[in-house]
């Protein structure tokens, strides 16, 4: 039975994401659960506090829906930034069949994180609804078109970085270092108008900053961002996923030989 | 027939790189069961993940138009984390298997691990992992040409032995093996020629007794 290369890479991509939703999800009994309260702890508790300071809308919109178009963006970048670069490693065993590939569990990953963020997304904010908040976006497509970006920014940081792990180990490490200042410059909890317009420089080389203002802008009819930039957020995206994939060319015999 | 033009394999250390094959150009027949002789440390298993697209060549291929099994081994193939169960619906689903529940029940029923099938391979004994691995080529019916094994008998028990060794012979008119061992007994039981690893090079012997005295003669000093 002769298949074609793609049919192969189809099967063998099937097989990797039986197997890694299982042990993504699989493993703990409420390992769904966790997907979808993760995020929704992290916006609750954000809510809270701006409550306590005193406010209940920023830049026209309510706390709690702010805060998810902040944090859903963020997390699906950060989730699939780690995902993806740790995919190569943790099915090392596997390509001793030669039918797989190391592209194959970094796609398949991929496949998952974008499935979950779009189901967290949409059953938060029909969570929201039910609470009485208008969620309904106000530019969908445009929101949609804001998240995918900055997942590809992800998928060609993580296409970088698995080769990068090849020569330097300790690589994980700085990801980290570097992931956790990000949470509080992507502008997760705040915008670009609540920040004097001298500063923005600060913000505006951060794609991942212009992914969440332009999320923003698609979301809330009350806000237009001033600086997110649609040219910049592709501009970035689609390099790093042009420079991932060559590295990953040039390296993909070294994936399964060492 | 397979085919090795200009082969390089080298591994990099410390003190530079440490060739294990070097411009190796050989054509090994597949219509003979081969066994791979040489030192611990020559390159037999190098050898046989080559051969299987477990590894690679650094430079050169390996042409074949046959159908190689993977390496059947301790080491490679099985995932630790999966289950047997998983592991057996794994290598179903990457080679085009719709319904796997068929193939689990034929590895299941050879390799004879009770409950431990559906226990991560990880708290599996070296015995225990070799059936399953064993098990999980021959449900595949051995739609292999050439089935790679790398020390695989050495663990498993009397009971096991006796069952792979009756299942080899009967599916001998297909499929041959190409074969590490470091037991003689078990070599000269399979296969018919030989290959000895020297000098960075592949030597074939059609014979597999002048194999084992030129793999003697260069290799076991102590007689």
């Amino acid at each position: 039975m002769a298949r074609a290369a793609l049919q192969i890479m189809r099967d063998t991509v099937h097989a990797l994401l039986m197997r890694e939703l299982k042990t993504r999800f699989g493993s703990s009994k409420l390992g769904y659960f966790w997907a979808l309260a993760e995020p929704a702890l992290q916006a609750g508790v954000m809510a809270i506090m701006f409550s306590l300071i005193g406010r209940s809308s920023l830049s026209g919109v309510a706390v709690a829906l702010f805060v998810i178009s902040g944090i859903m963006p963020f997390k699906a970048f950060s989730k699939t930034l780690t995902q993806l670069s740790s995919g190569i490693s943790a099915n090392k065993a596997l390509f001793a069949y030669r039918q797989v590939s190391p592209i194959d569990p970094i796609l398949t990953r991929l496949m998952i994180e974008l499935a979950t963020f779009f189901i967290v997304y949409i059953v938060l904010l029909g969570v929201m609804a039910w609470l009485g908040f208008d969620v309904w976006p106000q530019d969908l497509l445009a929101l949609i078109a804001a998240s995918l970006l900055l997942i590809i920014l992800g998928f060609g940081i993580a296409l970088c970085m698995s080769s990068v792990l090849l020569y330097w180990q300790d690589a994980t490490k700085m990801l980290a270092m570097i992931m956790t200042p990000m949470f509080f410059i992507s502008g997760v909890f705040f915008c670009a108008t609540m920040i004097p317009a001298k500063y923005w420089f600060l913000f505006t080389w951060n794609p991942v900053f212009h992914a969440i203002e332009l999320s923003r802008d698609a979301f809330f009819v009350s806000y237009t961002t001033p600086v997110g930039s649609w040219d910049y957020l592709a501009f970035v995206s689609l390099s790093f996923v042009t420079l991932g994939l060559m590295l990953y060319r040039v390296n993909r015999i070294r994936f399964v030989t060492l | 027939m397979i085919k090795f033009e200009n082969v390089s394999k080298y591994y990099p250390t410390k003190k530079g790189r440490r060739y294990v094959f070097k411009d190796v150009n050989i054509a090994l027949p597949t219509d003979v069961s081969i066994a791979i002789l040489g030192p611990n440390g020559a390159g037999k298993s190098t050898l046989v993940r080559m051969l299987g697209g477990a590894d690679y060549p650094n430079k050169g291929a390996i042409l074949t138009n046959k159908k190689v099994s993977w390496p059947l081994g301790l080491q490679g193939g099985l995932q630790g984390s999966m289950s047997g169960r998983e592991n057996c619906r794994f290598v179903a689903r990457i080679h085009g298997f719709k319904n796997t529940k068929e193939i689990e029940q034929k590895v299941s029923d050879f390799a004879e691990v009770g409950a431990y099938f559906d226990e991560p391979v990880k708290s599996y004994s070296s015995g225990m992992r070799s059936r399953v691995a064993f098990g999980l080529t021959m449900a595949f019916d051995f739609d292999f040409d050439v089935l790679l094994i790398d020390e695989l008998g050495a663990v498993g028990d009397a009971n096991f032995r006796h069952k792979s060794h009756a299942l080899l012979k009967s599916k001998f008119e297909t499929t041959k093996l190409i074969m590490v061992s470091h037991s003689m007994g078990e070599l000269r039981k399979y296969c018919q020629a030989g290959i000895v690893i020297k000098n960075e090079n592949l030597t074939f012997f059609p014979q597999l007794e002048d194999a084992i005295k030129d793999y003697e003669d260069t290799y076991v000093t102590a007689k």
